[in-house]
């Protein structure tokens, strides 16, 4: 995941903005990490570069 | 979480979490074959992807320009074509699978655009993220995300497409509720879809198989005309393709489905002034 796409995605639940904690980034492109929800906290993890924004009960 | 007995009931015989899961698994499956072609049941089961392609409304130059992989053969027309992308928009894709039309859709932007497809199957974004490396498509970008709750910050998108998905939901105003939030003011919506034409038998409906392959979740023109509205779009036009009978037949080898579903063009146009 690049983080120049920060400006266009949210919170799939509450659509507030998400902060980037980054693990592993080659560049530009995010790696492994965690996109956290300024409201509600919920945490989405990136991993191998795609950030999985699955409401939490899909993402099993 | 959600709670699903507050989200209106699905058009199809299955309850909301059993048309996911089936729709899941069985791209999952797809995804995951080797085979690029005859491993999904909208191909007519031979090698002939060119002329399923042509019907569609893709021309050779899209099959040439996208890297093998790309294309599953799963569409029911060609949302590229209805959208008239021009350079530098911001385009999403809903269902974006292996990600062709993200690919042909790329092409159109440009540089100064970008094209983000989100779809809900983990080996079908994986699938998709490894072909951004073949195209070497910089401005493409792939996520796992649910189309009834896009993780797309609102207003930020000029375009959105998607190419025989949306059926596959069991709710879709809120998909085109979602569309319509996050799109631009005066931003527009083109996708290729399946409208139902005919009441299905009751087997058909009830069947996650054909749930899940496009056919039962179908609905008619007029109920997608007036969800459309309720969420807010203009302009909304929904034009069945006739030629489409020819590939839809191919899609259930016990029954004829052209009967009673066909492939459809829909577009709708946020308003420029937002009045609610």
């Amino acid at each position: 995941m690049k983080e120049s796409l920060m400006d266009i995605i949210c919170c799939p639940m509450d659509k507030h903005d998400l902060d980037l904690e980054i693990d592993s980034q080659d560049d530009e492109e995010v790696l492994e990490g965690t996109l956290v929800c300024s409201e509600c906290g919920e945490r989405y993890p990136i991993e191998d570069g795609i950030p999985n924004l699955l409401p939490p009960d899909m993402r099993d | 979480m959600r709670d699903d007995a507050d989200t209106p009931e699905s058009t199809t015989g299955l309850d909301p979490n059993t048309q996911r899961r089936a729709v899941r698994r069985r791209y999952a499956r797809i995804a995951t074959e080797e085979s690029s072609c005859c491993a999904s049941s909208s191909c007519g089961g031979d090698d002939d992807n060119d002329d399923l392609n042509r019907q569609l409304g893709y021309s050779a130059a899209d099959d040439e320009s996208v890297a093998e992989g790309a294309n599953l053969g799963l569409g029911c027309g060609n949302p590229n074509a209805l959208a008239a992308l021009q350079p530098g928009e911001t385009v999403l894709d809903l269902g974006s699978g292996a990600g062709f039309d993200c690919f042909l859709a790329a092409r159109e932007v440009g540089e100064t655009g970008r094209v983000v497809g989100v779809d809900m199957t983990p080996e079908m974004v994986e699938k998709a993220r490894e072909n951004v490396e073949k195209n070497d498509a910089h401005n493409v970008a792939f996520r796992l995300g649910e189309i009834e709750h896009l993780p797309v910050a609102d207003g930020t998108v000029d375009v959105i497409i998607s190419n025989c998905v949306v059926n596959l939901s069991p709710d879709k105003q809120q998909v085109f509720d979602e569309a319509h939030r996050v799109l631009r003011p005066g931003g527009r919506l083109a996708i290729s879809d399946v409208v139902l034409t005919a009441r299905l038998p009751s087997d058909v409906h009830a069947d996650p198989e054909s749930v899940a392959s496009c056919v039962a979740g179908a609905s008619p023109i007029a109920d997608l005309e007036t969800m459309l509205s309720t969420a807010g779009f203009e302009q909304i036009t929904i034009v069945p393709r006739e030629a489409s009978e020819q590939f839809i037949r191919e899609w259930d080898d016990a029954r004829d489905v052209s009967d009673y579903v066909v492939s459809a063009t829909i577009e709708g146009r946020k308003p420029e002034q937002n009045v609610s």
